[in-house]
């Protein structure tokens, strides 16, 4: 099987969910009785009616919050090639990652000793 | 697995480390008041991670590290030697700018010092990621620098036009890396360059190294990839634009050439006419820009995309005539260590000036020479060994540079002499402007009843040693000529 | 038909031009950080198919170091946007002409 011949397998899944979605609206459209009113047509039937624009501000605090994860998350990305030869590194490894992540931590103390992550 | 790494020859880059996190660690203990300590530790810092250099310069000898992608060599001690001091001085200069502002003291000589480390890393390298890292470090924290008046939007579109820039100029780098490393299958600059030989006809090559050449002329600002430069140095804090016109862009500049010289000799019919045009268009546009600017950091601006098109000058030539590139590598390090010192005095004199008068713009200085008398020499030492007149540094740097283009012979070189000769003069110009409204000028009367303050004793130690290393280059220039001869020793180093 | 690492180093090449179009045509700071991000990832491309393709480990090393950088990056860049949106409610760059070039 090459390369394109394993994406028959995704097209043929794509086809087959779009007809059953497409049998099952055939359906629903033919079977089921039609009677409307007010409060049925309505966004949310049981629910409280949207307020203002769907464009709403975010509070800044949260992009502090965002930009710290970000930074922490992709930090990892060094841990995992040291995960995998941790063995064959020894203890100088173990010792140098150790260094790594008091760094990164001596970050969040610093983070958290200047008040970013309270939210107020 | 085992792991070689010599201590000592790291010793620079782990004391300014170190000093790094001491200096976050301080900033988080020490109430308002005592924020100064943060700057007294940054200054011993930065003074501290010379000591090791010195220690390996009169040991010398090459080291090496990590398959050769890390040497300290005479060339990185020496280079190391200007990113410190100009550092230092830098640190110097901000102490009294940033106290005045009251706030996020710690947090500026954390980034400043970051960058530092990022130079000095940057000097050692000699694979496409250490250069990378090194390079990032540098520009990374210049573009909060550049923000730092947070409140104020000049330096707020400051910061966002450097930082757009910044990393659009990161990514062409980049991607001409990938392209390198994928054609070359290494990124370690002497496998590349034992590699290039085989690639000459291949297009992408020259491709790649266009790309590249295109990312580090953003990073040094030369024309035409130095939009960004005066509106920067303009909005950021005047020690900042300090930094970035001597640091960063030395950062910039040292990268391209250890990149063209170590990795990229093999195809110099490629890279040698860029830099010929880059260093003509750098010299004639700075210049004629600057004749035209009446706020002084802006013509300072200016005058260093100027400078740097100087600097670029011998390298070019030798380049382009097919001459001994050692030679002009020397040549184009001691340009840069005497530009790094006339440039930092001369922004150090515009920050004393701007205390002085309340203004940046040169018609606001009519005069400052009676008002005060000390602060207008030292413009007219400044801005005359910019524009290269004995005994000053300064003319050594364009002697030097004249004498190698003169050496490296042929028509191109020629006429990049002329037109290097002919800007010279044009720079002549306009820092005699300066000079002129300084000394004669009449002062307003609003300059003369604004009450003397005292400066700061470390803008005045800026000062000081500045002026000091101008006037003892311009008369001993075996000085300069010491770092030049050193830094020759790249050519064995690389490993 | 096989997919050889070149078809993603044309991807990469595509890519790169897309984002390298964004940056010069678009205003917004916003959408033009985007772009460099889509950049940035195009030199991802490019390094982890040429290591493949040569066999060595390099080229992914890189590619550890360009993620890093980038999201350093990133966040410089959100900072800065969020201070620039503090001051004065607009992101894009045209409208940003105090210091005249």
């Amino acid at each position: 099987m090459t390369y394109f011949e394993s994406y028959l397998t995704v097209g043929a899944f794509i086809a087959l969910g779009a007809l059953l979605v497409g049998v099952v609206l055939v359906l629903a459209r033919a079977l089921a009785p039609s009677n409307p009113s007010a409060e049925k047509l309505s966004t949310y039937e049981c629910g409280v009616d949207p307020v203002g624009s769907g464009w709403s501000q975010t509070y800044v605090r949260y992009y502090l919050y965002g930009l710290l994860f970000v930074i922490f998350d992709i930090e990892a990305v060094f841990i995992f090639p040291w995960a995998i030869q941790l063995e064959s590194l020894g203890m100088f490894g173990l010792i140098e990652m150790l260094v790594f992540i008091g760094i990164l931590v001596l970050g969040l103390v610093y983070a958290i000793r200047k008040g970013v992550l309270r939210w107020e | 697995m085992t792991f070689e790494i010599d201590y000592l020859a790291l010793a620079p880059e782990l004391v300014v480390a170190g000093t790094i996190i001491a200096a976050l660690l301080l900033d988080l203990f020490l109430t308002r008041s005592k924020k100064y300590w943060v700057a007294v530790l940054s200054v011993v810092g930065v003074a501290g991670g010379l000591v090791p250099i010195v220690y390996m310069l009169a040991e010398g000898g090459t080291r090496s590290m990590f398959d050769g992608s890390y040497v300290v060599d005479e060339f990185a001690l020496i280079l190391k030697i200007v990113f410190l001091v100009s550092g230092y001085l830098v640190l110097l200069m901000s102490v009294s700018y940033i106290e005045a502002d009251r706030y996020y003291q710690g947090e500026y000589y954390f980034l400043l010092l970051s960058s530092i480390l990022g130079s000095l890393v940057m000097s050692s390298s000699r694979d496409l990621i250490v250069l990378f890292i090194g390079l990032e470090l540098t520009t990374g924290p210049l573009f909060l620098l550049a923000g730092w008046r947070k409140g104020d939007a000049k330096s707020n579109e400051a910061s966002l036009k450097f930082f757009i820039l910044g990393v659009l100029s990161t990514a062409i780098l980049l991607y001409g890396m990938s392209l390198l490393f994928g054609l070359t299958g290494s990124v370690e600059f002497t496998a590349i360059a034992a590699a290039i030989p085989d690639l000459v006809s291949e297009p992408a090559l020259a491709l790649s190294v266009l790309f590249l050449i295109v990312g580090f002329a953003f990073k040094a600002s030369a024309v035409p990839f130095h939009f960004w430069a005066p509106d920067t140095y303009e909005g950021a804090p005047t020690p900042v634009a300090a930094y970035l016109s001597v640091n960063s862009k030395a950062a910039g500049f040292v990268a391209m050439l250890i990149v063209m010289y170590t990795a990229l000799p093999g195809i110099s019919e490629v890279w040698a006419p860029a830099l010929w045009v880059l260093a003509a268009l750098s010299m004639t546009v700075g210049n004629l820009s600057a004749l035209r600017q009446g706020n002084i950091v802006r013509l300072l601006a200016y005058s260093s995309i100027a400078q740097a098109g100087f600097m670029l000058v011998p390298f070019a030539a030798a380049a382009v005539a097919g001459s001994d590139l050692a030679q002009a590598f020397s040549a184009t390090v001691v340009y840069l260590v005497i530009y790094a010192l006339m440039n930092l005095g001369a922004f150090a004199v515009v920050i004393a000036g701007a205390r002085r008068t309340g203004s940046g713009d040169i018609d606001d200085w009519a005069g400052l020479g009676q008002k005060d008398p000390v602060l207008g020499l030292l413009t007219a030492l400044f801005f005359l060994s910019l524009a290269g007149i004995p005994p000053l540094a300064g003319w050594y740097a364009k002697f030097v540079m004249f004498a190698s283009v003169i050496e490296a012979g042929g028509i191109s070189t020629l006429v990049l002499a002329a037109i290097a000769a002919v800007n010279s003069v044009i720079a002549f110009y306009y820092y005699a402007r300066v000079i002129k409204a300084v000394w004669l000028d009449t002062p307003s009367e609003e300059l003369l009843a604004r009450p003397g303050r005292e400066y700061a004793g470390s803008i005045k130690l800026t000062l000081a040693i500045s002026m000091g290393l101008t006037i003892a280059i311009g008369i001993y220039p075996t000085f300069a000529t010491y770092f030049g001869e050193a830094s020759r020793v790249i050519a064995t180093g690389g490993g | 038909m096989i997919v050889t690492a070149g078809w993603y180093m044309g991807l990469a090449a595509i890519l790169f031009a897309i984002g390298a179009l964004g940056i010069l045509i678009r205003r917004n700071a916003l959408v033009m950080f985007m772009c460099v991000e889509l950049m940035l990832n195009a030199v991802n491309l490019t390094l982890i198919s040429a290591g493949r393709e040569l066999g060595t480990l390099d080229g992914q090393v890189s590619v550890f170091f360009v993620l890093v950088v980038a999201a350093a990056e990133v966040v410089v860049g959100l900072a800065i946007l969020v201070s620039v949106f503090r001051n004065r409610a607009t992101a894009s760059v045209d409208e940003l002409a105090e210091l005249s070039g």
